[in-house]
């Protein structure tokens, strides 16, 4: 009796064609997802170095972050905080000219937001600076980067670039210093 | 600690009779009958102030409206001697409420102010604990809401838009009693004062009808409030001790 594998090709082949478009559209959509969402470390209008302003140059943190101590968000600065210096510091540099272009044009500068929480989370700069937390603690070593990168921390306390925060951050931290409700839902949840 | 020790010790402070005692705050309200008009005022301060969506005829018609706090009417008599009775009705933030005990993922519990929250993350949508409700008042989100064009510019930021499938239910303005809080501690009091901290319900009210304040501290307003011999609770028989409390309109008839 002659068996033949043919017939038996025949009935798998509109499922091959649908396991190869699947295979493509896989490195299609990891292609398209790493162009069009912003990554961990995103390309700012300006290159802005936070290696040179905090590390290199020992700006404090809040010169330029000034509503950190007062408000819920740290804000970024004004344009017209970076003309401060730099109408007279560093003038002819490619970035610091397309600074002053922003200025001219009165335009504020389209900053990439980096460190995002969920718009269910209650978190305030505020309480948190006048507890003493470092800025480090949460944003990592910002005064040793070029471009900000999201950072995270383990629970040994070692620095993870390119992880996002997670709720067990906030809680480990909360169940370290004994925060007064500090584990309750509702004090960070809103 | 392990987490059958967390667990057991959780529940020896949470689920005891009396527990409640050991609140550091115990927020609570009382709402005089006599001075309620019936306005409405309350409902549209707290639909503004919580992002609650309007869902329309259609929807409101299958019963699926999302009204934090409402004016309920009744009538009373056989025509023509009808009399119109109404009461406003909002969670009652039960000290021993029945919906906590019936969540099965513990989305609803007792926080340590002694009010009764909803975390809208952790919900599934199972919607046991409207059907364990007596007041009837919590609202599922049936649909994903949107808001027109220029009307989400009047959102609060600082309270959650809830997708569909999480309960939702009222929460004493949460956001406020959080802002006061953070307001108290930058002036280096320990607690919240009397009167500081007001939801849009009871702000809004015209004649002064809702009084809202901690009821642990024995001078404020709300503690002498409920000490009034018109005192009552809604559906007392049913033994949820609720922190809301009414009281009770007096007419000529008595």
């Amino acid at each position: 009796m002659n068996v033949s594998i043919v017939p038996a090709l025949k009935v798998l082949r509109p499922a091959a064609v649908v396991g190869a478009v699947a295979f493509f559209g896989l490195f299609v959509g990891y292609w398209a997802n790493a162009l069009l969402v912003p990554g961990t470390s995103p390309e700012q209008p300006i290159a802005f170095s936070h290696k040179v302003h905090a590390g290199d140059n020992d700006i404090p943190c809040m010169y330029c972050h000034t509503q950190a101590r007062r408000s819920i968000s740290a804000g970024v600065p004004s344009v017209s905080k970076c003309m401060g210096c730099h109408i007279e510091v560093a003038t002819e540099k490619p970035q610091i000219r397309k600074l002053t272009s922003y200025w001219d044009n009165k335009e504020p500068i389209p900053w990439i937001k980096v460190h995002d929480l969920p718009d269910f989370v209650h978190f305030t700069h505020k309480r948190h600076i006048s507890a003493g937390i470092e800025c480090q603690t949460c944003h990592g070593p910002v005064e040793t980067m070029e471009r900000i990168t999201v950072t995270s921390r383990a629970i040994d306390g070692s620095f993870q670039l390119g992880t996002p925060w997670e709720m067990g951050l906030c809680l480990n931290c909360h169940k370290q210093n004994e925060v007064d409700n500090g584990t309750d839902c509702w004090t960070c949840h809103k | 600690m392990s987490i059958f020790e967390r667990f057991t010790e959780g529940w020896k402070k949470y689920r005891k009779p009396g527990y409640y005692r050991e609140f550091d705050y115990h927020w609570a309200m009382t709402i005089d009958l006599d001075k309620c008009t019936g306005c409405e005022a309350c409902v549209t301060a707290c639909k503004a102030e919580n992002n609650l969506p309007i869902v329309g005829e259609e929807e409101f018609a299958k019963g699926r409206e999302v009204q934090w706090i409402r004016i309920e009417r009744y009538w009373e008599g056989e025509y023509p001697n009808v009399k119109l009775g109404f009461i406003p009705m909002l969670c009652q933030h039960c000290d021993a409420a029945p919906c906590e005990t019936v969540c099965p993922v513990s989305a609803t519990y007792h926080n340590q102010d002694g009010l009764n929250t909803q975390i809208y993350n952790r919900c599934i949508g199972t919607r046991s604990c409207a059907v364990y409700c007596p007041f009837e008042v919590r609202y599922f989100n049936f649909n994903d809401h949107h808001w027109d064009s220029p009307l989400d510019q009047q959102l609060n930021p600082d309270v959650t838009v809830r997708e569909k499938g999480v309960m939702e239910k009222c929460t004493f303005c949460i956001q406020r009693i959080r802002q006061a809080k953070d307001d108290a501690k930058d002036d280096g009091r320990r607690r919240v004062r009397d009167g500081e901290v007001q939801p849009a319900c009871v702000q809004s009210c015209p004649s002064n009808a809702l009084v809202f304040g901690d009821r642990k501290d024995p001078d404020s307003q709300v503690a002498k409030s409920m000490k009034d011999p018109r005192a009552y609770r809604v559906l007392e028989e049913l033994n949820t001790d609720p922190s809301v409390v009414y009281l009770k309109k007096v007419d000529a008839k008595g």
